[in-house]
């Protein structure tokens, strides 16, 4: 969701999430579907976003490459993950029937775990094989939709704030109440996932998104629609608003701090704010599907990844906050200072509370009729 | 049992297993997938969902089919005078020119819409272009205008177009012009009460050929427009693998299918398919 996409990495992408669903049923085929948790395979298959590891290539990874000679395991990984939705949709036939897909290890945002741990979709983690487990941060080590983190761990951590070029938009920006400034119509973007643009709407409101009522939800998607109506925004869309804004035709954007992260090497003046009402933070989580065909590699590799040392390595090239306590500590001084990757105390991050089915049902409706019709 | 020219007998299972593949083909890939769809759009909410889904988005239906229709005649409008020059002035170029018409075609879809973007964007030479002759302003541009989206429509669809009016032009009877003349018919008269008439069922054929994928496009409004340019695409796109929307998605592709089907009856009623070329 969250990492930027360059136009080669999106279609990549596709490529591979295409190769991997063509592949499933080989797969399964190859290494049976082996719904048991045994070690049934010697590789582990991996679906994740985009950017995520280092480099974004898993021959070069250090920490994939690390694994599969610590442990012995190759590490089949792909960036099929290209939103929620399009995974779910693609995969969820088979997992609803209870049967494997081939893969072992997927990646969600907590919205989409919290649907996979509810139905079912996924396997806890077995603490002799995921002893490291452990080491997750304290204020991730538990959640309502699953309690005492028993089939999702977290894998990485980001921000939902504003993005901008000062030179166009001629002010500085410093809430989202300055994303509905005239001055700025048309030339604002967006984002199409709905719990952090109503998230950060719902802050400017005074209200919390972890205690989201869906009045106040409404309340904050009608503000939307009514600055859409006159024309304030350019696009609300997904990944694709960094073309807008990295080519500045949008001037202000709701975004993702790995996005900008990597906007900003390439292109130094555009500023990243954290809307002084507040900010939206989102997690996205692994899981180990049911019918993985190596649930115990699928197990060693997030045992390894929960190493400190090896967490360091990794969320520091990804510039993602590390789920993993100890990880900060062994992590270079700059990156140490990078509020990216470390946040620190005085930051307060919001999470969108997690939704009953009818309610997600009914605000995806709302949202949708005033941003995508 | 059908006797060939030949005089034998052909036997009654040979027409049958010759359009079989073709049947199977279209069965599995095409009329499978549209009653899965049929069935899909009538869940959570049954036959409301074409009427709401359709009151919902009505005003990205009427976009849609009005860059679509002014595509088909920006085409017509391009491609005709193209296609004529081809086939009555190309000589021994008709090859070569023809050529250069699909030429855009031997690079993807996607990386054409993209040029178009770099080509038209604040910081892109049409714009600097514009500006520097004083037409724009610092902060106009063209990119999320309709005017953007429909040019890259045409753009895109323009060989589909040309080709079947080229044909359609190609087999014109030269001698029925040269008649025209020789009865004192100016060259406007004879183009308007010969070559017209013979070329149209070729105009015919390209306006589907725009028209039709034109309605359905969604990669140049995504690309080039803005939210005030989506199209109908772009609306099933964005939400198709959203479990809650996936019956309203559904309903809109039909919505979107069953309004390209009545613009094509129509269309074909007012101009006739006898002779298509």
């Amino acid at each position: 969701m969250h990492p930027s996409i360059t136009r080669r990495r999106f279609l990549g992408g596709l490529a591979a999430g295409g190769a991997a669903a063509a592949l499933a049923p080989t797969l399964l085929t190859a290494c049976g579907d082996d719904s048991s948790g045994s070690s049934g395979g010697k590789k582990v298959v991996f679906h994740n976003w985009p950017l995520y590891i280092e480099g974004d290539d898993p021959a070069t990874s250090p920490t994939l490459t690390g694994f599969t000679k610590a442990v012995g395991f190759a590490v089949d990984y792909t960036t099929a993950v290209e939103d929620n939705d399009s995974w779910f949709d693609k995969f969820s036939p088979d997992l609803a029937k209870g049967k494997g897909v081939g893969v072992d290890i997927v990646v969600l945002t907590t919205w989409m775990a919290a649907r996979m741990v509810e139905r079912k979709y996924v396997q806890a983690f077995d603490a002799a094989t995921f002893p490291n487990k452990k080491n997750v941060l304290a204020d991730l080590a538990d959640s309502p939709w699953d309690k005492g983190r028993t089939a999702t761990i977290p894998w990485a951590q980001g921000q939902t704030g504003i993005a901008y070029w000062p030179d166009k938009a001629g002010f500085e920006i410093k809430s989202m109440a300055d994303l509905l400034d005239p001055r700025l119509k048309g030339r604002v973007t967006l984002l199409s996932e709905m719990r952090d643009t109503v998230g950060l709407m719902m802050l400017l409101d005074g209200k919390k998104p972890e205690e989201a009522k869906v009045a106040d939800a409404l309340a904050a998607i009608e503000k939307i629609k009514a600055a859409r109506d006159k024309g304030q925004f350019r696009k609300i869309t997904g990944n694709s608003y960094t073309d807008d804004l990295g080519a500045q035709e949008a001037w202000a954007s709701v975004a993702w701090s790995g996005d900008i992260a990597q906007l900003q090497a390439e292109k130094p003046g555009l500023k990243w704010v954290l809307p002084a009402e507040g900010a939206m933070s989102f997690t996205d989580w692994a899981m180990i599907l049911i019918g993985a065909p190596n649930k115990a590699g699928a197990e060693k590799l997030l045992n390894y990844v929960y190493d400190p040392a090896v967490a360091a390595g990794l969320y520091e090239s990804i510039a993602y906050r590390a789920p993993v306590q100890g990880a900060v500590e062994k992590m270079s001084a700059e990156a140490r200072k990078n509020p990216l990757i470390n946040p620190g105390a005085g930051v307060k991050l919001h999470e969108f509370r997690v939704l009953t089915a009818d309610e997600d049902k009914q605000l995806a409706e709302a949202f949708n009729a005033a941003t995508q019709q | 049992m059908a006797v060939s020219a030949a005089g034998r007998s052909t036997p009654w299972w040979v027409p049958w297993v010759l359009v079989a593949p073709g049947v199977v083909w279209l069965g599995v890939f095409f009329v499978v997938p549209m009653v899965r769809l049929g069935m899909l759009s009538l869940d959570d909410g049954g036959l409301s969902n074409f009427v709401d889904v359709f009151a919902d988005n009505s005003e990205v239906v009427l976009r849609t089919f009005w860059y679509a229709a002014v595509a088909t005649v920006a085409a017509v409008a391009l491609g005709y005078p193209l296609a004529y020059v081809i086939a009555t002035r190309g000589g021994r170029a008709k090859g070569l020119l023809l050529g250069l018409v699909v030429l855009p075609f031997f690079t993807t879809y996607l990386l054409r819409a993209i040029a178009w973007r770099v080509l038209l964007g604040g910081n892109g030479p049409v714009v600097g272009f514009l500006q520097a002759v004083g037409l724009f302003g610092p902060e106009d541009g063209v990119l999320a205008t309709d005017l953007a989206v429909i040019g890259a429509l045409t753009y895109n669809y323009l060989p589909f177009m040309v080709l079947p009016v080229f044909v359609s032009l190609e087999k014109v009877d030269r001698r029925l012009v040269e008649a025209g003349q020789d009865l004192y018919g100016g060259p406007l008269r004879t183009f308007r009460r010969v070559t017209l008439p013979l070329s149209l069922p070729g105009v015919f054929a390209g306006s589907l050929l725009t028209f039709i994928p034109a309605a359905g496009d969604f990669v140049n409004a995504e690309f080039l427009g803005s939210d005030n340019q989506r199209m109908i695409g772009s609306v099933i796109v964005a939400n198709f693998a959203k479990e809650f929307l996936k019956p309203q998605m559904s309903a809109l592709s039909f919505v979107l299918m069953a309004l390209i089907l009545a613009g094509v009856l129509v269309y074909a009623r007012l101009l006739g398919t006898e002779d298509l070329a």
